[in-house]
């Protein structure tokens, strides 16, 4: 899975070569950012179902109409389903949170994503609303310190990108 | 190719949970100035310690170097000279990764069914790798035997920490470990 060390020995393996001294400065890079990469993945990972359940809560309100005969919320079973794909969504925010790239999200959630969701007629608009709220529910240093909030943010920017 | 961070990732993502292991992340960054330092103390003697250890090698087996043996003519000390700088690479890689994947895809991957087919000696090889085991430790350590390197003895010289990057060295011997059973 791509990530700036995966890349770096990539690179190296290609010329045959040791890794040299501008390699290893840029793992140094990277290892000191992730700090706040960790942290941010440690308080999603302890409060992911808090925040799926609030920006579920959040795309319902906004589109009440889910909840209509035969829309996409109608029903129990529908309902955890839909609660169960916006917390997959946070799953996969969290592993990209840990790797330090968008590798997880885009292999297991983004491709496909749109012939997944056309072949069961939901609508995207729910998830980009979900993912918005998410996205301003934040608050640094409430929930995490800013760096931490940054990271946090432009991954949750990434998905909605990828929606809409 | 994977990562100790895509590690993780992935065998939290096996039974669809978040990571919860995040302490043993936050050590793997805490000591990556180190990890960084063993990297280097490698890559920086490489070229000496495969030649030492072929070297070393030989020197128990005198037959490799006489007509009929494996190291003779130079042509194929040559190709073995090559093949232990390949492996300490590899080897390298994995230690900068923190995660053995690479070594594995790379290198042992029908490593052993290639010698077979080639008629290298494994007893040879695995005597090798030994004695690149033992330098990467002391060079991580920075504790090359003086008495034994004599006016060649090599020192990093850098910062060194009450442990001598003990699980660093524990590491390093792991993927070492992990070569020679590929190969036996």
């Amino acid at each position: 899975m791509k990530s700036v060390v995966t890349t770096v020995i990539a690179a190296a393996d290609a010329a045959g070569r040791f890794p040299s001294t501008s390699d290893l400065e840029s793992v140094q890079g990277s290892i000191q950012r992730s700090a706040a990469r960790l942290e941010a993945a440690e308080k999603l990972a302890a409060n992911l179902d808090a925040v799926a359940k609030e920006a579920y809560d959040a795309c319902i309100k906004k589109y009440p109409y889910l909840n209509n005969e035969g829309e996409a919320n109608s029903n129990d079973t529908f309902k955890a389903k839909c609660q169960r794909d916006v917390k997959h969504y946070m799953r996969l925010l969290q592993y990209c949170l840990v790797v330090g790239g968008t590798g997880p999200l885009d292999e297991w959630g983004i491709a496909g994503q749109r012939e997944v969701y056309r072949a069961l007629g939901l609508p995207t608009a729910p998830y980009v609303e979900a993912l918005s709220f998410a996205r301003n529910r934040g608050c640094s240093p409430r929930d995490m310190s800013a760096q931490a909030l940054t990271e946090y943010n432009a991954l949750l920017d990434y998905a909605i990108n990828s929606l809409s | 190719m994977l990562d100790a961070f895509s590690r993780a990732v992935i065998s939290a993502d096996a039974s669809t949970s978040v990571v919860g292991d995040i302490d043993a992340l936050k050590s793997f960054i805490a000591s990556g100035n180190r990890r960084l330092d063993a990297v280097n103390a490698i890559a920086s003697n490489a070229s000496c310690m495969v030649s030492d250890a072929v070297a070393g090698m030989i020197c128990e087996n005198q037959g490799l170097i006489q007509a009929g043996g494996n190291c003779y003519p130079n042509r194929r000390m040559a190709a073995c000279l090559r093949d232990a700088e390949i492996i300490l690479r590899y080897v390298t890689y994995a230690l900068l990764a923190g995660d053995a994947s690479v070594l594995d895809d790379r290198c042992l991957n029908g490593l052993k069914e290639t010698y077979a087919a080639l008629g290298v000696p494994t007893s040879s090889t695995v005597r090798a790798v030994q004695i690149m085991k033992a330098q990467a430790a002391a060079h991580i350590k920075d504790t090359p035997s003086e008495a034994r390197a004599g006016s060649k003895l090599r020192k990093m010289g850098a910062p060194v920490v009450e442990d001598r990057c003990a699980s660093l060295v524990a590491e390093a011997s792991s993927y070492f470990d992990r070569v020679i059973s590929a190969l036996s």
